[in-house]
């Protein structure tokens, strides 16, 4: 076995958290049963990555079965990484069946006649997601197993999750490659961007909760009406307004839990507006001003603000909007209002 | 010497007598204001009582006066209404059931598409739409690979019946798709060997299976193509042994 390969899958082991590591070689299933249970995964990750490699070498592992593992790895931490969403374009309304192996086939064609030098490996899982890694190379150096770009492609939507490598000059080859191998026309990214991949996958596939106003009775849940003064005496003066601010988070928010961003950028790029007895109203060039809004779980906290009393109810749209645009990177400009990102085509 | 311990003592008689005098002020204060609030409170109490009253009176067409029959009234005005409630429910109930309903908003409405497959009910699917200046799609919880976009490009704004008509016609076949896949995981496991590859649409599925139910082997291998987006049966199968 090549040694780059055992160095690989020894630290690809080392990165995985140690009760975690049996149910990970056994969802790879490339050692038996019977020499999983040769090793003590009780030990230090250290011993136990060796002892892994060292079955792995009796079993002659090649760079393919180094990574599937690493595709698992991601697949169960894709926190680890940043993705960023892409959408691609076609005229035209042939529905296609969407060959998974005509789609594979062109991909590494595509990819490999502009690059010799690359690993492309691809898994699928069960809910349709084709997950796909790619290490680079150059012209003249082997591929970097450790450069690597994932993605993750939903057959026939127009949808691409990447997670591009630290070489960016790869990035609009991968992106051409995928248009071509899913019969598209062009791609765009889409100015959304986070480290959870199944919240962005829940804002692009509309899978979180959205309100919307229809008279069929959903059953309501019922809301703990545990007042926390039984005394009559003490009437609550902002009763009313406190229902009509729960209310109004409610239907721009809706009940379910929110998909998970860490950010909000947008960038201004609007005049000085100022008091007029002030003279600075005369300077015509506009005022540049990055506002970025961060957050460990930044809708939820959105949705916390008013009901809190930490900001009016109902929500400046800029903020509100962001699951229902599928952006969370704004450009604002002159009274023309929010300005969508530009297509690129290959 | 003994004088001024005299008149240590006397001072603080003295002290001690004021602070006794302030709290028995303090305490008849205290009283009088709970005596006042207590009044307040009966006050209240009855100008409440006043205004059920009267709110009764007015419900009950009747003069001044109280007692029972403001309270017959009442009872069946309450019937009337909740008869009323139950009927508008059921109607609506019902428009749901036909699988396209709808609700004005003041932008313009928001259609509930509801999808059912042979008796069985699978969800619904909404559509918000603006009217003003043109039909245009505000708001959807249709899945990404439904093709919204090129059905609202070809149909909206000019006819909205029938872009609602043949979406409604390809979430029903999807959802039918669906089902059937899922069923026949279900129901005829021991049949199949692994599971039922899918895609998205749910408009190809491969499995292999076998016609026993029994053995281990499943030497057929069927792959299933659905030609048409807004049909939930196959156009094509193809069998190998």
């Amino acid at each position: 076995m090549d040694e780059i390969v055992a160095e690989y899958i020894r630290r690809t082991v080392l990165k995985i958290p140690r009760h975690e590591i049996k149910t990970m070689l056994q969802t790879w299933g490339f050692l038996s049963e019977a020499q999983l249970q040769t090793v003590n995964f009780h030990q230090t990750k250290d011993s136990v990555s060796r002892e892994v490699v060292q079955l792995c070498k009796d079993n002659s592992a090649d760079i393919k079965q180094a990574a599937l593992l690493d595709i698992i790895y991601n697949h169960v931490y894709p926190n680890k990484r940043i993705w960023s969403v892409y959408q691609m374009n076609k005229s035209g309304e042939e529905t296609d069946f969407f060959d998974l192996r005509d789609f594979k086939k062109k991909f590494k064609r595509r990819l490999q006649t502009a690059l010799k030098n690359v690993t492309i490996n691809f898994k699928e899982y069960e809910d349709n997601a084709i997950w796909i890694r790619i290490a680079w190379g150059t012209p003249y150096k082997k591929p970097n197993q450790y450069k690597t770009s994932y993605v993750v492609y939903h057959s026939q939507t127009p949808y691409v999750f990447i997670s591009a490598s630290v070489i960016r000059s790869t990035l609009p080859l991968l992106c051409q490659a995928l248009v071509v191998a899913s019969n598209y026309h062009d791609i765009r990214e889409m100015e959304l961007r986070s480290h959870c991949l199944n919240s962005l996958k829940d804002i692009v596939f509309k899978r979180y909760s959205q309100t919307f106003q229809t008279y069929y009775p959903r059953p309501l849940q019922e809301r703990n009406v545990t007042s926390e003064n039984v005394d009559l005496r003490i009437i609550q003066e902002n009763k009313n307004e406190k229902e009509r601010i729960l209310r109004v988070n409610r239907e721009v928010f809706g009940d379910g839990p929110q998909p998970k961003l860490e950010f909000a950028q947008y960038k201004l790029e609007t005049t000085f507006k100022s008091n007029p007895s002030l003279d600075v109203s005369d300077i015509k060039e506009p005022f540049r001003c990055l506002v970025k809004f961060s957050s460990p779980h930044l809708l939820e906290s959105l949705k916390s603000l008013a009901p809190a009393g930490l900001a009016d109810a109902p929500l400046s749209p800029l903020l509100t909007c962001i699951p229902q645009k599928a952006r969370n990177y704004f450009k604002i400009r002159e009274r023309k209002g929010i300005f969508p990102g530009s297509f690129v085509s290959p | 010497g003994v004088l001024a311990h005299l008149e240590a003592l006397e001072a603080r008689a003295h002290a001690l007598a004021l602070r006794q005098e302030a709290a028995e002020q303090h305490e008849e204060e205290l009283a009088g204001l709970r005596a006042k609030a207590q009044e307040l409170r009966l006050r209240r109490d009855r100008l409440r009582a006043q205004v059920e009253l009267q709110q009764q009176q007015l419900l009950g067409n009747e003069g001044v006066a109280p007692s029972a029959e403001p309270d017959a009234a009442q009872r069946s005005a309450r019937a009337v209404l909740e008869w009323k409630t139950r009927s508008v429910q059921d109607l609506l109930q019902l428009f749901y059931l036909t699988g396209l309903s709808g609700k004005r908003t003041k932008h313009g409405a928001c259609f509930c598409l509801s999808t059912a497959y042979e008796g069985t009910y699978l969800g619904c699917f909404y559509v918000d739409v603006t009217v003003r200046p043109q039909v245009r799609i505000r708001r959807h919880s249709v899945p990404a690979f439904i093709p919204l976009q090129q059905l609202a490009a070809r149909h909206l704004p000019a006819d909205l019946k029938r872009f609602l008509s043949v979406l409604s016609d390809h979430l029903n076949a999807y959802v039918g798709r669906r089902y059937q896949a899922d069923q026949l995981q279900e129901r005829f496991s021991s049949h199949l060997g692994g599971t039922v590859q899918r895609n998205s649409l749910c408009n190809v599925l491969a499995f292999s299976y076998n016609t026993s139910g029994r053995s281990e082997s499943f030497p057929f291998s069927a792959r299933l193509l659905y030609g048409d987006p807004c049909r939930s049966l196959p156009t094509e199968a193809v069998v190998l042994c």
